[in-house]
């Protein structure tokens, strides 16, 4: 364990800083930013100037670090009576005031270094959106002792309870406090994902996103390589000068096979390694303010979702992973969960019970069997069965054009045809007390639970094309969610639109008094 | 809510017709809305008709090309945007400041009817571009904590209108969320 380093600034005893493994930390981030620096060199190479480059690399080095010590020095943050302080900034100071009553909770992340060196990344989750530009760091601690973030975090929870926790909230050596809160393990586990289930998720998230690694790789480096890559002859002479020629010809469909069979193997190896990286020892448990969740092998990161800023839960799956009956639960809030994902996904991988009880810890719950469900009309059908007409089309002008090879775009329709109609027959909704359910999709089935508290506006749509059949869409402002998925209910007969809108926002607003 | 005859055809003036209640008719903008939007739309069509003419007498005639075929689309589109669209687009807008939303409904072929409840509104600004200035006229911008809709803008309000309308928004927010 490091030693706890809380560097007092004289004549304020409170303010602390950040803890000085941070700048190894920075030293071992500055790796991928040294690519910055590769035209330089190659400038420098070309010129002839090979005597300068080290030096140059060096200068790099130092100014790089220079900057990021004075970065280091100039950052401090302290635990005020109502609020969370925060300075920092070089050129341009700095002064951030986070209220406790805005902190929703504190999120702690941990890199793989970082776990090295026992620090952590503490963010502060406000519901608000997160930093848009990479210089803006946003409010979060990068990095700190873990025991002292973690006793931050508890320390914080407790001024949001208004409990009288001790001015010095912060102690030097975040001992004390850490034996004194609550550990994460005496949480009521809600969900976790054993390794076997770790191992099935894996499977299905087959992904041969590794080849496209290798083709992008072999594009860029087949210069460098000592033969030809796609040189046909030449890995047919190869096939000869090894002998192997005639056993490939007349054994050419094991080749075809055992191809398939690597291809296949690489797509589940990387599918389980990403799925593992990602989700590994899942851990799912109720705090008292939320839904906390801890997660990752070489990163873990450690949030929670507040109860009362979900929007929405999603219960999602796949065509395939729905036969066999898992599911998975996401949260849609204000706050977005990393930079991937807006959506926080609490349950990655279960069957229907597992995820009952995670929606009744939010006081939500799936409708039952006797809801009375709507269903689409089939005209919604049509704009996605345009959409297949794209791929005839370029098929056609490549046919056109000579190029036999572009009959390849014909592949894409039947999906398309497919996941329209079918989709749109499971496109259905509900209105069961105070929540809306929508059910959608083909390929990607999701049932989506949204409290009418939660509708912020609601659009009725009608496109030229729905206009004859006197069909409508109607579009929800949710808190959360992309801004490229809102949730809809398409295929809806305009007067039963604007009635259940209405319906809707009326009920919205009595829950309000308003 | 009375069914409407045909959610399909449109009432010729502010809006397709729905199935309102009479106390949800929808409100015309101010009519000088239309001359803001003329001149806004001449503003910026003009200097691109302008240059589309210059690059086709210059370069196209240089290069032998058909010359005279940009210029004459150009004008004629830059003449239908600034004449012709304006009181079009004018006329599908519509509004209605009820107890507890506020509904403003645009366009035709694609059509737009938006709802947003007073109690979920997060903040509201009044705003005013130069040429709205030069008519008296402003914009309401209501803010709402949705991804979809964040902002849902309500365009040619006479300014103490819209001032109106923004007190009384106000005094109805009710919002929870920090």
């Amino acid at each position: 364990m490091t030693d706890a380093v809380a560097v007092p600034l004289p004549a304020e005893p409170d303010w602390q800083r950040l803890h000085p493994g941070t700048l190894a930390l920075e030293v071992l981030r500055l790796g991928p930013r040294a690519l910055n620096f590769v035209p330089a060199i190659a400038a420098l190479g070309i010129t002839g100037n090979w005597t300068y480059i080290v030096p140059a690399l060096g200068l790099f080095l130092l100014f790089s670090l220079g900057i990021q010590f004075l970065r280091w020095w100039r950052f401090r943050y302290r635990m005020a009576d109502e609020a969370f302080v925060i300075e920092s900034g070089l050129f341009a100071r700095r002064h951030t005031t986070l209220p406790f009553d805005r902190i929703q909770d504190v999120s702690i992340e941990q890199g793989v270094f970082a776990r090295l060196l026992g620090l952590a990344k503490v963010d502060f989750d406000t519901g608000a959106a997160k930093a848009k530009n990479r210089g803006d760091r946003g409010n979060a601690l990068d990095s700190i002792a873990l025991d002292q973030a973690e006793s931050l975090r508890e320390a914080i929870r407790a001024r949001r309870a208004g409990l009288a926790a001790p001015t010095a909230a912060v102690p030097a050596d975040g001992t004390a406090a850490v034996a004194a809160a609550p550990q994460p393990a005496d949480d009521p586990l809600l969900f976790a994902l054993s390794p076997r289930r770790l191992f099935t998720l894996g499977l299905f998230n087959f992904s041969l996103a590794a080849l496209a690694v290798f083709a992008g790789a072999a594009q860029q480096f087949d210069d460098f390589l000592p033969f030809d890559l796609y040189d046909v002859d030449g890995w047919a002479r190869g096939a000869e000068g090894l002998g192997v020629d005639d056993w490939l010809f007349t054994h050419r469909w094991l080749a075809v096979f055992a191809t398939l069979v690597i291809l296949l193997g690489v797509g589940f190896a990387t599918g389980i390694v990403r799925t593992a990286i990602r989700d590994w020892d899942f851990r799912l448990t109720r705090t008292p303010t939320g839904l906390r969740r801890t997660r990752g092998l070489t990163t873990r990161t450690d949030v929670v979702v507040p109860r009362r800023r979900v929007s929405a839960a999603i219960v999602a799956s796949g065509w395939i992973r729905r036969r066999f009956g898992w599911h998975d639960l996401r949260l849609q809030s204000l706050a977005s969960d990393g930079d991937k994902e807006r959506d926080h996904i609490v349950v990655p991988f279960g069957t229907l019970d597992e995820v009952d009880p995670v929606l009744a810890d939010l006081a939500m719950a799936r409708p039952g069997a006797d809801a009375d469900w709507s269903r689409a009309h089939a005209s919604e059908a049509l704009p996605a069965l345009l959409l297949a007409l794209a791929p005839i089309l370029l098929a056609v002008i490549a046919l056109l054009l000579g190029q036999p090879a572009g009959l390849l775009a014909l592949l894409a329709v039947p999906p398309i045809i497919v996941g329209a109609l079918v989709g749109i027959r499971r496109h259905r909704w509900a209105v069961v007390g105070n929540t809306l359910y929508i059910e959608r999709g083909f390929w990607t089935p999701r049932l989506i639970l949204l409290p009418t508290a939660s509708i912020q506006s609601a659009d009725v749509r009608i496109g030229p094309l729905m206009r004859r059949f006197g069909m409508a869409r109607i579009l929800f402002g949710v808190p959360g969610g992309s801004g490229f998925s809102a949730h809809e209910i398409a295929g809806i007969a305009a007067p039963t639109a604007y009635a259940l809108r209405d319906m809707l926002v009326a009920r919205r607003a009595a829950a309000h008094g308003g | 809510m009375t069914q409407s005859s045909s959610a399909s055809g449109d009432a010729p003036g502010i809006a397709p017709a729905t199935n309102d209640a009479p106390d949800n008719a929808l409100r015309p903008l101010e009519p000088q809305y239309s001359h803001v939007m003329r001149i806004s739309l001449a503003l910026l069509w003009g200097p691109i008709a302008i240059g589309a003419c210059i690059f086709d007498l210059t370069v196209v005639r240089t290069a032998g090309g058909p010359w005279g075929l940009l210029s004459v689309v150009a004008v004629l589109g830059a003449m239908l945007a600034v004449v012709i669209l304006p009181s079009r687009k004018y006329a599908r807008w519509g509004y209605a400041m009820l107890a507890d939303r506020l509904r403003i409904a645009r366009g035709y072929l694609f059509h737009v009817d938006t709802v947003v409840p007073f109690v979920r509104v997060q903040h509201i600004d009044v705003g005013q571009g130069p040429v709205e200035r030069a008519f008296g006229l402003s914009h309401l911008i209501v803010h709402t904590a949705g991804t979809h809709n964040s902002t849902v803008t309500l365009p040619g309000l006479a300014s103490a209108d819209a001032a109106a309308m923004r007190d009384t928004i106000r005094k109805q927010i009710q919002t929870d969320f920090a």
